[in-house]
């Protein structure tokens, strides 16, 4: 089947509900970039849809999850914006409005208030929630450790939360707590919350704590691709996936998308690193071109599209700049991948609570691992080959000419 | 007196809050500066592999997580004793991070968070009263910054065309730190001893390529004149007053052709930095072009009283002349843009780490001291929620900001004091005017000139780096293990876009982390008074300033306190970094906690 037949194909294709396999083969046919832009004839129908809104609330986090949204490439965010017929309803870094009072008292329009916006679009309600930040839930439960306009943002989300369609949480922080909730002397003190999740805890999600029952998407990572983002939203907007019924089968057991975050695939299997794997070579200092396991790579147990979408314009991910992957999508980060750099076999996977779930995604990981050790240890002996330095500017400038 | 509080000051980093006291005639007799959250990011350092942090101090900041991870690879090299063999190539490839990410961070501060506030809607009744002058700049300005969903009297405005421009510089420019880094942000690359990824020949025809699309970009847009004509007669200008004049010139140019025919487009020349200085200044605006208004951010954000203000920068960028190795307290020779401290009558002298004391008289801490040197640091958050309370007053406890002094002294940091320290002649030549005419200096105009002006002094050193300093097939690292971080300390002392950054680290014998700290820009430029009472920067330039556009020039409107909001933003506040917790090794946390 030629091109034609794959592009006639991908448009009644539903690329949130595709497998692995049927994506790989999708993205491998045409390319990343390509295999996105199929989807623009479809967007360009969004406009007949009536107004979504987005509500983007800020909570425990360094907006760096904003700031991976404005790099989106395919769409980009003002593309998808008017494309899909989104508003951004309120965005704290975004927008203009800011919060003023004088004497105690609200001031002005929700055109330069944004704590009238807020109360304005709160009301209007069945907005989309994008949450990023962990929800501050210490000391002792008062949420007082972040205080916007008076008010916890413990009280802030609630609200939020209750009168949203349904919550897309964004970014390590809001997913699983995050950086936050990384063990510390001052962590129970501090009381940090993931909306539905903290770390792997489900009981211990801020929803809980509320009491309150909303559809919740996870998109994970620190911070999370634009892209993982930009087409969830466009995915619900376009009818892609219907909330709650179509949950179950698209979202994995962290409530992360499954084409984004693969059960079946792991970084590892399309690292562009991997060749020296399979054949038993091995960085154990920075700055070489071979694989970085023995430096603690955690690309063989991490589900994520990273190695098949790869970032920033579609240019590269960690373990291509030599630096170990550190599993930033797992619900343990950053406790789970602690220690960065040393070798899995050597140290255990330490400081984890893992649920039941994500010990066997990494129990199969390290027997897959086990199965290339023995393979690796076969050709041990082979002696290593000199010319990657040249092998990898000629990938590189392949890369730009496509790129151009 | 009336009460005008700002919670939050959006478009910033993090969650912000300003409390102002004014008088009838619109003045601010009195301002709070309050960080509102709380993070607590050392400590979960503690008792780990220092070698994470490179990567997890990023986490900080989304915005300059590049400083971070530099800030902490310097204080691993000299905690590894490495500081003295980290290959020149490396060194170059850190710079080369960090201009990229100084440059997006600064541009998205320009014209994503701070740009924003001059298509206020009180400069369209202010430009309003000029006629179709007025009313051409007016719809420059909106039609440039306008931000995403903004919407006057109920008519929604399209995204400003500077403002779209801007953010898909910002990604070109991630996309280029991911040739080397991975992504961005929390990008990969920092390492004990080097960087990760030696970039080949292909990379760095690539990065060149993205530096040039860059560039089209500022001479287009920003400045309206090429870069290179702009840096060779303002930052290599023989003389203070040909930088000025230059810039003078240029301006008179246009205003005496744009005033005939209304233009003020960027296809008649005007950039953004040529239509800011001409309109945002009233001394360049008014008094020198003749121009019949401007925003008068020049009368704004200054300090009344000298003895109780400094400017301070670490140091910046790695001189590639020195070869490998460096010296990690940041002699002034040693780096690109010097370490330096001017004290507030502009006297340079040279820059002690060991200066640096911080305060938690009004931070919602507990400690048995309220001063303490970083490196003897001890803090607890405050864990009785009743005590958690911003309406306090100036007495009170009141931010989770902490004071940082140098000598004593309150210090802004940032592009305004680098470009200072640097003497660059083209910010110093309009310091001395400003003085002479008898504006504030600085003041909120300079301080974003100076950020704008960083972006073409940085960029100029980059395209070096680049093309004449890194050598594809050097070394880019050298080897390090865990047994060479036994019982050691390391200082990191850097720059963040948006001013001084020094992270500190200990450990044991089993080279694990005892003590983390990062010491960072916005801590110093928002802190809260100290324990002397002194306002911290941000709450001095406040004081006496009108909080109405163009010096209340329409009257004094409380609602819509355009004053602060300039002038707060001028300092690209971020406080994801600027709040942060401190613990030595944990031993004095029993006797400090007061449950």
């Amino acid at each position: 089947m030629g091109e034609d037949g794959y592009l006639d194909r991908l448009k009644h294709l539903d690329f949130m509900k595709m497998n692995r396999r049927a994506f790989l083969k999708a993205v491998g046919a045409l390319g990343a970039s390509l295999f996105l832009q199929t989807y623009r004839s479809e967007i360009v129908r969004a406009l007949e849809f009536s107004e979504t809104r987005i509500v983007w609330v800020h909570g425990g986090e360094c907006t760096g999850c904003s700031e991976s949204l404005l790099n989106g490439g395919e769409p980009d965010l003002l593309q998808a914006l008017k494309r899909l017929n989104m508003r951004l309803a309120y965005h704290e870094v975004l927008l203009g409005p800011q919060g003023i009072y004088v004497d105690g008292k609200m001031a002005n329009t929700s055109e330069l208030n944004s704590e009238i916006l807020f109360e304005e679009v709160i009301e209007e309600k069945g907005y989309i929630l994008v949450a990023e930040g962990a929800i501050p839930n210490g000391p002792r439960g008062t949420g007082k450790y972040c205080i916007l306009g008076g008010k916890t943002y413990k009280d802030i989300f609630r609200r939020a939360a209750e009168n949203a369609a349904f919550i897309v949480a964004v970014g390590q922080c809001a997913t699983n707590g995050g950086v936050n909730s990384a063990d510390s002397e001052i962590r129970d003190l501090m009381d940090f919350r993931g909306v539905a999740f903290t770390m792997e805890d489900r009981e211990k999600g801020i929803l809980r704590e509320y009491g309150l029952e909303k559809p919740v998407i996870n998109i994970n990572g620190c911070p999370p691709h634009a892209d993982w983002m930009l087409l969830t939203l466009a995915a619900v907007v376009l009818g892609k996936i219907k909330v709650p019924d179509d949950l179950p089968y698209v979202l994995d057991e962290l409530l992360r998308p499954k084409v984004f975050f693969p059960p079946d695939h792991v970084i590892h299997d399309n690292c562009p690193r991997r060749g020296y794997y399979d054949k038993g070579e091995f960085d154990t200092v920075v700055s070489g071109p071979k694989c970085l396991w023995k430096l603690g790579c955690k690309a063989p147990y991490t589900h994520a599209d990273c190695a098949i979408r790869r970032w920033n314009g579609y240019h590269s991910l960690c373990p291509q700049s030599g630096s170990p992957c550190i599993a930033c999508v797992s619900p343990g980060f950053p406790d789970s991948s602690r220690p960065f750099f040393q070798e899995i076999e050597d140290v255990g996977i330490v400081g984890t609570n893992i649920d039941t779930v994500a010990k066997v995604a990494i129990g199969g990981a390290l027997l897959a691992a086990g199965a290339h050790a023995v393979r690796r240890i076969a050709v041990k002996d082979k002696p290593e080959r000199k010319e990657e330095k040249e092998e990898k500017g000629k990938e590189s400038a392949e890369k730009g000419g496509e790129d151009e | 007196m009336v009460e005008v509080t700002v919670d939050q000051l959006t478009r910033i980093e993090g969650h912000y809050r300003i409390t102002t006291q004014v008088n009838e005639e619109g003045v601010v007799t009195e301002a709070q500066s309050m960080g509102l959250m709380l993070r607590g990011f050392e400590r979960f350092l503690q008792k780990q592999d220092p070698r994470d942090a490179a990567l997890l101090t990023q986490r900080i900041c989304g915005v300059c997580p590049t400083s971070h991870s530099l800030a902490a690879a310097n204080a691993l090299d000299q905690l590894f004793g490495v500081e003295d063999a980290v290959p020149k190539n490396a060194l170059v490839m850190r710079n080369i991070h960090q201009a990229l990410n100084l440059i997006a961070s600064h541009a998205t501060h320009v014209y994503v968070l701070w740009g924003t506030d001059l298509a206020n809607p009180a400069y369209r009744d202010l430009l309003g009263n000029y006629g179709d002058t007025g009313k051409a700049v007016w719809d420059e300005l909106l039609g440039r910054f306008a931000p995403i969903s903004y919407r006057l009297d109920g008519v929604d405005i399209p995204v400003g065309r500077g403002y779209a421009a801007a953010i898909a510089e910002k990604r070109r420019l991630h996309e280029a730190i991911s040739l080397f880094a991975a992504k961005m942000p929390h990008s990969v690359l920092s390492h004990v001893g080097g960087v990760t990824y030696g970039p080949t020949a292909a990379d760095i025809g690539q990065l060149a390529s993205y530096y040039w699309k860059v560039m089209d970009f500022v001479e287009h847009f920003t400045l309206g004149v090429p870069p290179e004509t702009w840096v060779e007669n303002t930052r290599f200008a023989s003389s203070p007053q040909k930088a000025v004049g230059f810039v003078v010139d240029r301006l008179q140019e246009l205003v005496d052709a744009s005033l005939v025919s209304n233009d003020f487009s960027y296809a008649a020349g005007w950039g953004d930095v040529p239509l800011y200085t001409a309109f945002g200044s009233e001394l360049i605006g008014e008094e020198v072009l003749g121009l019949p208004a401007s925003m008068r951010l020049d009368r704004i954000g200054g300090y009344s009283d000298p003895s109780k203000i400094g400017f301070l920068t670490y140091g910046v960028f790695f001189k590639p002349e020195l070869g490998d190795g460096y010296d990690p307290t940041s002699p002034p020779e040693s780096r690109v843009i010097p370490s330096g401290f001017l004290n507030g009558n502009l006297k340079l002298s040279r820059f002690d780490h060991s200066k640096i004391t911080e305060s938690i008289a009004h931070s919602f801490y507990v400690d048995s001291e309220s001063d303490r040197t970083p490196l003897e640091g001890t803090t607890q958050p405050e864990p009785e929620p009743d005590e958690i309370d911003y309406s306090r007053g100036i007495e009170s406890r009141y931010s989770w900001v902490k004071a940082p002094h140098y000598g004593g002294i309150p210090c802004e940091v940032g592009p305004l004091s680098r470009m200072l320290v640097m003497k660059d002649p083209l910010i110093m030549g309009l310091m001395d005017l400003f003085r002479e005419k008898g504006y504030p200096a600085p003041n909120t105009f300079l301080r974003m000139l100076a950020r704008m002006q960083e972006i073409l002094v940085v960029a100029a050193e980059l395209l070096k780096w680049l093309t004449v300093d890194l050598d594809p097939s050097g070394k880019f690292a050298v080897p390090t293990d865990l047994s060479m971080a036994k019982d050691s300390q390391g200082m990191g002392l850097w720059e963040a876009p948006r001013g001084a950054l020094g992270h500190w680290v200990a450990t044991d014998s089993d080279s694990k982390v005892t003590l983390y700290q990062a010491v960072v820009p916005s801590t110093w430029n928002l802190a809260p008074r100290n324990t002397a009472g002194v306002p911290g920067p941000v709450e001095q330039a406040l004081t006496g300033i009108k909080i109405s556009a163009a010096g209340n020039a329409l009257g004094v409107d409380y609602t819509n306190p355009l004053g602060i909001f300039h002038t707060a933003r001028s300092y690209d506040p971020c406080l994801a970094c600027a709040i942060h917790t401190i613990d030595l090794t944990g031993k004095r946390k029993e006797q400090v906690r007061v449950i």
